[in-house]
């Protein structure tokens, strides 16, 4: 079951399967070429590390966007056929959306090891001054629990009814809405970054894209 | 004589404007079972509570004797169900669309889906979503047959298909049904189409079951008769009046059930004069039915 | 904010409000002679070149005094603009003196927090303060009113207690009172005892820094590290601080617009050709370098120093002679010069800013993330049967 399932969800998302793995390959030896190449340069170390953390920007955002795009194509099919064909099969219906997860999980693979592959390679090949780490493998895990993190919000998000998803954008417009009218009233009300605080830091689900993605570092 | 599918006393609520009220309906083992009704009437989401795709308000349903949706994992493996709409991955092609759904039934006949594949016509590297309308319902045919099911749930499987592919898929239901005895629960509004092949008619209209009966009683039952100086009560009539229409001033036309030839002196007695009888077909029944139950008087028909 | 503080040296009127110093008319006539005077020096010195060391330092005398007496005319002009606004209470916490106008402005129990962080840096030293009063002008967050013009120093009296305490530990600055502290440092004395984000910093600051003397200071060399942190004299910074490369790529990134517009527009191109003589020249004829270690690393250093020696260190460095500011430390913190250095260091890379790495936790609660949303997922509504 598990393979025509993945094999399925393959045909909707190779496009972006195969992007996604040349990208995260690319993406760690572009931030190292040229602020290394040249042995003059390399002894610029403050600009070497505004060059790393500069390129570490993308790394959030491809996470993000490989895990979203994943997430689309694995509900895709049941979407246009509206779920007729996965609640009409003779299983479970938590091992049916089990199996779409793990499927989908797998598919970001192939991105997880793009990375990893790109990062060892640009830190053989950089040539660092002294006092500078590569951390390939550091970064190259962290990417891969972010994008994993970003499909399984986009996963659940897609899972969910019409219902569901109304309600979420109705919380989320509603705090909005609070704070724009306390705002203009004048009145101190600060919704929005309790939520941010939550949300973006340690413990939060989305504290693993905050700070600084440096494949070289101090 | 068991029930392949038993409803009894179902509620179920879709928005402000749809409810399906207070169904009971039984589909007996073996029958091919004729789903009639208008569009919007309720047949397809009678469909979907039975394959419990949808949850009711209240009531019970029983498919091949198991509590429904509750046991829906082990009911849907004897059930093949082709819906109204192709809801088929349409990147996958043929063959590969076969492939995913044997995956999920054991009893998968892959030597009956390669015929059918051949008896349809079907080139299995197309892609699903690349195929005729016609194809896409010979797919999802195939697919319901191939997995040897108990019962087959159709809705509505010809809908929009030409008369060459609506008979090649019928001819294989027809020999499926005849070789293993299962049941057939198809929907329709092709009259004409159930009047050949079943022998149990339910009419749906407005979420309510009107009349649900054996497809002979079904056809025979209702006549439309022609009467001049007719009488005013009839309820010693031998026979059901399901409505009666005054054609100006001498005659009035009578919609009835149950009618035999001998029952015409009935009129002699009461001083009316029975003018003709006129045989109603399954569609002008249908229609009639529906138009009698729509009356504020009209009441359901068994 | 305003960015001044002012300390007068004057001592309080017996009204308990703060009255001009009775010296603001000699300040004064200082001050108007004081062009005529630095005139009369100069020629005066012209034919002397041998003498330059003690007159430059006369000049640097003078120099401050000026400052000072600058000082004592815009406090004068801020104190009577003060009390034609409704005058001004005197708040003593400690040694600290502050003119405030009255408002709910909660500088008493900031102060009451900001003393004790003050006096632990500073020592005894920290009683100069009680000569240098801080004149702090409140104001309404919610008014459209102008505020009045004037040296205060401009905070807003909604600032809460704990920001408040912070910024006066800021302004706190006693390093004017050596001006070669003053002008080693580059900046302003801060009484605190970094917590670690200063050290952090100056650890990349050392590592990243383009120049070998900072790179040998990382890997240990003490000399570099004396180099690196001027605490010697600096007779050529130029060759002191940076290899012919890092010099080479200084003339070329940092001044070479700057020096092509001169008269070197040769030395420029001889230097790009990769004449090391002709970088260096160029160099050294800017007269001020930028150092690979500045105030930040500077800060502390002087810290390192203050906490090694103890209470009264900042004292004994104020009342030591003058001379290289890395013996001046070192004798008020009671160790040797390298001693002190290798402390510095030692407490530098210690402070190593954590890699970009990722904990053992946060990928555990990464993973429970993602098995959190996972389930969110199987169990929608639209999977659920009953």
């Amino acid at each position: 079951m598990f393979r025509v399932v993945l094999y399925g969800q393959w045909k909707w998302s190779r496009i972006v399967v195969i992007l996604g793995s040349v990208a995260g390959f690319a993406l760690p030896i572009l931030s190292v070429q040229g602020a290394t190449s040249d042995p003059q340069r390399a002894m610029k170390a403050g600009e070497l590390l505004s060059v790393i953390r500069s390129w570490g920007v993308l790394y959030p955002v491809l996470a993000a966007a490989i895990g979203l795009l994943i997430a689309i194509a694995t509900w895709t099919p049941d979407h246009r056929g509206r779920h007729v064909l996965a609640l009409s099969l003779p299983l479970p219906r938590w091992r049916y959306v089990l199996l779409r997860f793990t499927a989908g999980l797998v598919l970001l693979v192939p991105t997880m090891l793009g990375v990893l592959a790109g990062a060892l390679l640009a830190s053989a090949t950089a040539t660092l001054p002294p006092g500078l780490e590569t951390y390939p493998v550091a970064l190259a895990i962290r990417f891969a629990l972010a994008l994993a993190v970003a499909y399984a919000v986009f996963f659940a998000i897609s899972a969910g009814t019409t219902r569901t998803a109304g309600i979420i954008l109705g919380l989320i417009g509603t705090v909005i809405v609070v704070q724009v009218v306390a705002s203009t009233a004048g009145i101190e009300l600060d919704l929005t970054s309790p939520v941010q605080a939550v949300v973006m830091n340690w413990p939060g689900p989305l504290a693993i894209f905050t700070g600084r993605w440096m494949l070289i570092d101090v | 004589m068991s029930n392949a599918v038993e409803i009894r006393e179902l509620h179920y609520r879709a928005g402000k404007s749809f409810a399906i009220e207070d169904l009971d309906l039984s589909v007996p083992t073996g029958s091919i079972y004729g789903f009639l009704g208008p569009n919007g009437s309720g047949k397809t989401t009678t469909i979907r509570l039975i394959l419990g795709l949808l949850r009711p308000r209240s009531g019970t349903i029983r498919v091949l004797g198991e509590p429904m949706p509750l046991r829906a994992p082990a009911v849907l493996g004897r059930v093949g169900f082709v819906p109204e709409q192709p809801h088929l991955d349409p990147t996958l092609t043929v063959c590969e669309t076969l492939r995913f759904r044997e995956a999920f039934y054991p009893t998968w006949d892959g030597d009956w889906a390669g015929r059918l594949l051949q008896t349809f016509d079907l080139d299995p590297h197309h892609p699903f979503g690349k195929l005729s309308k016609g194809q896409k319902g010979k797919v999802m045919m195939l697919l319901a047959l191939a997995q040897r099911p108990d019962l087959l749930v159709l809705d509505e499987p010809t809908d929009g298909l030409d008369p060459v592919v609506r008979r090649d898929m019928l001819a294989a239901l027809i020999d499926y049904v005849s070789q293993h005895g299962a049941t057939v629960f198809i929907s329709s509004h092709l009259v004409h189409e159930l009047e050949r092949m079943c022998d149990w008619i339910g009419v749906m209209d407005n979420g309510r079951l009107v009349s649900e009966l054996p497809m002979e009683r079904f056809k025979n039952g209702i006549k439309r008769l022609l009467v001049s100086a007719a009488p005013a009560e009839t309820e010693s009539a031998p026979f059901s009046v399901l409505a009666r229409d005054r054609n100006g001033a001498a005659t009035e036309t009578w919609l009835v059930r149950g009618w035999e030839p001998g029952m015409s002196t009935w009129f002699d007695a009461r001083d009316a004069s029975l003018q003709s009888v006129i045989d109603l077909d399954l569609e002008d029944g249908f229609v009639e039915l529906l138009r009698t139950f729509r009356t504020p008087h009209g009441k359901e028909v068994r | 904010m305003s960015e001044h503080v002012f300390q007068d040296a004057s001592p309080q009127a017996p009204s308990g409000g703060f009255e001009p110093p009775k010296t603001s008319r000699r300040s004064r006539r200082l001050l108007n002679s004081l062009p005529a005077a630095l005139a009369a020096v100069l020629v005066a010195v012209a034919p002397l070149a041998g003498q330059i060391p003690a007159l430059r330092a006369r000049a640097d005398s003078l120099l401050m005094q000026w400052r000072e007496a600058q000082q004592f005319a815009d406090l004068q002009d801020s104190l009577r603009l003060g009390r034609e606004r409704g005058g001004r209470d005197t708040i003593r916490v400690g040694a600290l003196v502050f003119l405030v106008n009255r408002s709910p402005l909660p500088l008493r129990e900031a102060a009451a927090t900001a003393w004790p962080q003050i006096e632990r840096f500073y020592g005894p030293a920290a009683q100069a303060f009680a000569q240098r009063p801080f004149l702090i002008q409140a104001v309404d967050p919610d008014t459209n009113e102008d505020v009045p013009p004037g040296r205060a120093i401009k905070i807003l009296w909604n600032t809460e207690v704990a920001p408040l305490a912070r910024a006066l530990v800021a302004m706190a600055d006693l390093g004017p009172l050596d001006p070669a502290l003053h002008d080693w440092l580059g900046g302003v004395v801060v009484p605190r005892f970094d917590s670690g984000p200063g050290h952090a910093a100056v650890y990349i600051q050392l590592v990243t820094a383009p120049s070998q003397a900072a790179q040998r200071c990382y890997r240990g060399d003490r000399a570099a590290c004396r180099d690196a942190l001027s605490l010697s004299a600096m007779t050529d910074p130029a060759s002191q601080w940076y290899g012919p490369a890092e010099r080479r790529a200084l003339v070329l990134t940092q001044y070479g617009d700057f020096l092509r517009r001169t008269s070197h527009g040769l030395a420029v191109r001889s230097c790009e050709q990769g004449s090391d003589e002709s970088c260096l020249e160029l160099l050294r004829s800017l007269g001020t370098l930028i150092p690979p270690l500045d105030y930040q690393a500077r800060l502390t250093f002087l810290e390192t120093a203050v906490r090694v020696g103890g209470a009264e260190t900042f004292q004994r460095f104020l009342a030591a002679p003058a001379g290289p500011m890395g013996g001046r430390l070192a004798a008020a913190a009671r160790v040797s010069e390298d001693s002190l250095i290798a402390q510095w260091r030692t407490d530098v890379l210690a402070a190593r800013p954590t890699p970009v790495s990722l904990p053992v936790l946060g990928a555990w609660v990464a993973l429970g993330w993602i098995v959190v949303f996972g389930t969110c997922g199987l169990r929608s509504s639209r999977w659920r049967v009953s």
